[in-house]
């Protein structure tokens, strides 16, 4: 990819929450490895339990890691200084799940738009109700918009809102956390479009948090699979999609409701609580291909190929049919 | 038509005066199942709990017939449509936690309809929930009974709601999007232990779903719904894979599918139901609309095995 | 699920309404608030323009025509000093309303920036707080403001200072209950991340916050304010006679309940319909302001 300095390095980290009293802790997020290059988007997909909510928060420095380091650009996140926090901030903009109890109720659209603004002096500010005019119009919202209160918005409305205020501070990375789910189809078709030509235009690094793999794979050319707090798999849309190694990663697509595709139960059991996890793999209480040293020995995230990392002792063998092409592989903006 | 178990004629339901329900047929023969598709507002869980008599109360008006078997839902008395609902109808709600009562345990939940509708003595309203539980893929059910809703997994609670519904072995199945609360995983378990149970009984199933996907999977027939009304109806092979109405072909291209190059969303919003436009409802966001399509209300035709409501098919 | 944005209410230029008129608007859309405001309004009419409405002066006395049923001279009869009655009522409205916001006003003045302090700081800040807030809250209010004025003596004033204290401990301690409400927000938690420094967190995202809730007890509060200083003069440690007062009225006319009940009905009267509509105006400002019965406007 480039060799520009990773927007976002985590190395090993791991978050861990007492419970119990104190006297247990949960597990939520082992062993995590990533790298964020300006202008990757990478999708976290997973289910309940899978931590890639948390893994969002330990990334904003909303919580501590427990363990492994948080590097952001140069330094690392638990150690910035003020203005670099300030920096931070407005590099990094959040679009949080519940968009809706994301945004001040007392604030009309446009005070909204404009606070980021006003916060990391972007415009002057005779300038600031024409640039909540281009931000409103970005994401396609009417200008009469900004005099309106949240709660005069529509679910939708208030989603592309949001949208808007995460690009008003002109960052280098959106984080969205669901912010698709729940949407009538035709409405998230627009939020999807919306967020896909935004982050080609732009040049933005995206990171979508969503549990739907479909999804996944039309926003973003990374996925990185969760499973109870791990990365079991990640690497470009498309090779993962043609060629999944990790069993969970094959299960996940083939419990997707696929049009012409029969009803198929690819997993038994529920999912264990991150409270109580497995000895050994975590994924063994349910996978297909279970040996016997799975019992034992929990994998680590490792290299496969080059961009490829597997949490496996027994990873699938590479397939090189090719079911469908994805749009990733072609440029079209 | 006399085997058809669900059996809608030319219903409309209103609340006050706007018609939440215009104008609505379908059929369902017995022993199949049906996915009623829509997005939100589309009225489909409204016709599911019209279905169930949930419906009639003061300040809403219905019109036209809703046959379930040969009870009229719109006419019959109070005590034939409660002799219905739980012996000859089953309910399963999208979101378990909420739809059981956190004060009552498992035991208790499905002692209800065997106490009521069967008249089962304590013992034997025992000996059918632990059956009963069995047959919904919990295990260890005895273990099981005394349990409160919020000690179990989204899931379980979920296949105790199915039990629930299947206690009373009813004929038709209504389940309004049993599966969306649920993570994928967990979500073909539980479509396929409905399916299974729902084709042991021999019973019919209406499934409330906005996933086309899904229906192709488990539906015999569709009906697609918009605002109020039937768009399409027909099998769901076809009227999902090869939509000829222009809403369903606009839902399946906004549908994500794995490799899908661009999503196609319809243009527009779906206007209040206080201000819906004359003619047509879908004509103002409609490629092929035309004047005609906003004077006048399209009449349904036949195409192939489905019937739609469009001027220009 | 709602469609387009609708707003009738906007002006022909095509801009909605400013704050003003939005507020206006949602409590004129209760009936309860209306009505209640009406009432409310015609005593506030009442105590304002007591001299040029009330037929005599409040402690003119006509010994001749004491103890008099209501007539066409004396609308509402006469006590046993042969003062008017009506008269007294329209003016003992003033001693009534202004204890209530008097002591509701000063209440909050203390207690809110408590509650406020409390809520936001966490820690042993508002475990101070609130210990000393539940020593206030531990006396019943009536009980307290006893105490007070055997303290400071009896008289309007007193009364007002003696009900205020009494109202620290409820205003803080839910006050402090909103602001973390308001605090574990979502949108204070997106204000934080986008590096909004904490001042202004507090001024614009969490204190408007709490307005509508703390004006909601507030507007309640004056009721209970207004019937616990009648309380305290029917009990002779509120207002000092001859000032015409509901609550000294209604102890005057105590003995004579059987010979002249018009001597503590009429204040009595006065008394519950102005609760009622302070009431009715409460409750329905809180109607107005939740989101949950209000429709979209």
């Amino acid at each position: 990819m480039n060799n520009a300095l990773p927007l976002f390095s985590l190395l090993d980290v791991e978050k861990s929450f007492p419970i119990d009293g104190g006297r247990r802790q949960l597990k939520a997020l082992d062993g995590i490895r990533l790298t964020l290059h300006p202008g990757e988007s990478v999708a976290l997909v997973g289910e309940s339990g899978s931590g890639k909510s948390t893994l969002v928060r330990v990334m904003l420095g909303l919580e501590p890691a427990t363990n492994g380091r948080v590097v952001v650009g140069a330094s690392d996140l638990g150690q910035l200084d003020g203005p670099q926090r300030r920096r931070f901030a407005r590099d990094v903009a959040y679009i949080y799940q519940d968009a809706r109890g994301s945004l001040n109720p007392r604030a009309t659209v446009a005070a909204l738009l404009a606070e980021p603004i006003r916060l990391h002096k972007l415009r002057d500010t005779r300038e600031i109700a024409g640039r909540v005019d281009e931000l409103l119009d970005q994401v396609g919202l009417p200008r009469a918009t900004r005099h309106r209160y949240p709660s005069e918005l529509s679910g939708g409305q208030v989603r592309r809102v949001a949208v808007a205020r995460a690009l008003a501070c002109e960052p280098k990375v959106i984080v969205a956390d669901e912010s698709v789910a729940g949407l009538d189809v035709s409405v998230q078709a627009q939020l999807l479009n919306l967020l896909r030509d935004l982050q080609a235009g732009s040049g933005l690094a995206l990171v979508f948090v969503t549990h739907d793999l479909g999804v996944a794979s039309y926003l973003c050319e990374r996925v990185a699979v969760m499973y109870l707090g791990r990365i079991v798999e990640m690497g470009p849309t498309a090779d993962i999609l043609q060629s999944p190694r990790h069993p969970y990663t094959q299960a996940l697509m083939k419990a997707f409701p696929r049009f012409g595709a029969p009803l198929t139960i690819s997993l038994q059991g529920e999912i264990p609580s991150p409270a109580d996890l497995p000895s050994g793999c975590r994924f063994r209480t349910r996978c297909a291909q279970v040996q016997a040293d799975c019992t034992s020995i929990d994998p680590a995230q490792t290299l496969l190929e080059p961009q490829r990392h597997v949490a496996c002792l027994h990873p699938l063998p590479a397939r090189t049919l090719q079911p469908f092409p994805t749009q990733t592989t072609t440029s079209e903006h | 038509m006399r085997n058809n178990l669900l059996s809608v004629e030319n219903f409309t339901l209103r609340r006050g005066a706007v018609a939440v329900l215009d104008d609505v047929s379908l059929h369902l023969p017995a022993g199949q199942t049906l996915a009623l598709i829509g997005e939100s507002g589309a009225g489909k869980s409204t016709l599911a709990f019209a279905a169930m008599g949930l419906l009639r109360q003061p300040g809403i008006g219905m019109q036209g017939r809703l046959m379930v078997g040969d009870t009229d839902v719109v006419s019959a008395p109070e005590k034939d449509i409660r002799a219905l609902r739980g012996q000859r109808m089953g309910l399963i709600f999208q979101d378990a936690s909420s739809a059981l009562n956190p004060c009552f345990t498992v035991l208790a939940h499905l002692s209800e309809p065997l106490r009521r509708h069967r008249k089962l003595g304590r013992a034997a309203c025992r000996e059918r929930a632990v059956a009963l539980l069995e047959s919904v893929g919990i295990a260890d059910p005895a273990g099981r009974l005394n349990a409160y809703p919020h000690e179990l997994s989204g899931g379980m609670q979920q296949r105790v709601m199915i039990a629930i519904a299947l206690a009373c072995e009813p004929e038709l199945l209504i389940a309004d999007e049993p599966t969306s609360a649920l993570d994928v995983t967990i979500q073909a378990q539980i479509m396929t232990l409905i399916l299974d149970r729902v084709r042991a009984l021999g019973a019919s199933a209406v499934f409330v779903l906005h996933d086309l996907a899904l229906a192709t999977q488990v539906a015999d027939r569709a009906a697609v719904m918009y605002a109020g009304q039937i768009v399409e109806e027909g099998p769901a092979a076809e009227v999902l894979n090869h939509p000829q109405h222009p809403y369903t072909r606009g839902l399946r291209a906004s549908a994500i599918e794995f490799g899908a190059t661009r999503l196609e969303p319809i243009a527009g919003v779906v206007p209040p139901l206080s201000a819906m436009p004359g003619g047509c409802r879908f004509a103002p966001r409609c490629p092929l609309a035309t004047s005609k399509c906003t004077e006048q209300r399209p009449p349904r035709v036949e195409r192939g095995a489905s019937t739609l409501a469009c001027w220009h098919v | 699920m709602a469609a387009e944005l609708t707003d009738a209410a906007a002006d022909s230029a095509g801009r909605p309404p400013n704050a003003a008129l939005r507020a206006w608007r949602l409590l004129s859309a209760q009936r309860k608030a209306m009505a209640g405001g009406g009432i409310v309004l015609a005593f506030v009419v009442m105590a304002v323009f007591a001299p040029w409405l009330a037929p005599y002066g409040p402690t003119e006395q006509n010994v001749m025509d004491a103890m008099q049923g209501p007539s066409a001279a004396h609308w509402a009869g006469t006590d046993s000093f042969g003062q008017d009655i009506l008269s007294r009522v329209f003016y003992g409205a003033r001693s009534a309303l202004w204890i209530g916001f008097a002591s509701v006003a000063l209440g909050m003045l203390a207690g809110v920036p408590l509650g406020v302090l409390a809520g936001l700081r966490g820690g042993r800040t508002e475990w101070g707080i609130m210990r000393l807030v539940d020593g206030l809250l531990a006396f019943p209010e009536l009980i307290m403001a006893m105490a007070f004025m055997a303290v400071l003596g009896l008289g309007m004033g007193n009364v007002v200072y003696a009900l205020a204290l009494s109202f620290v401990g409820p205003f803080a301690r839910m006050v402090r209950a909103d602001v973390l409400q308001v605090k574990s927000r979502p949108f204070v938690e997106a204000a934080r991340l986008m590096g909004v420094p904490e001042r202004d967190v507090i001024l614009r995202h969490v204190l408007p916050n709490i307005v509508s809730p703390i004006l909601i007890q507030a507007g309640m509060r004056v009721s209970i304010a207004i019937l616990l200083g009648s309380g305290l003069s029917f009990l002779g440690l509120g207002v000092v006679p001859p000032t015409p007062d509901w609550g000294l009225m209604i102890a005057e006319g105590r003995g004579f309940v059987s010979m002249a009940p018009w001597m503590s009905g009429m204040p009595g009267v006065a008394l519950a319909v102005l609760l009622v509509g302070l009431n009715l105006l409460a409750e329905g400002l809180r109607d107005a302001l939740d989101p949950r019965t209000r429709s979209r406007h």
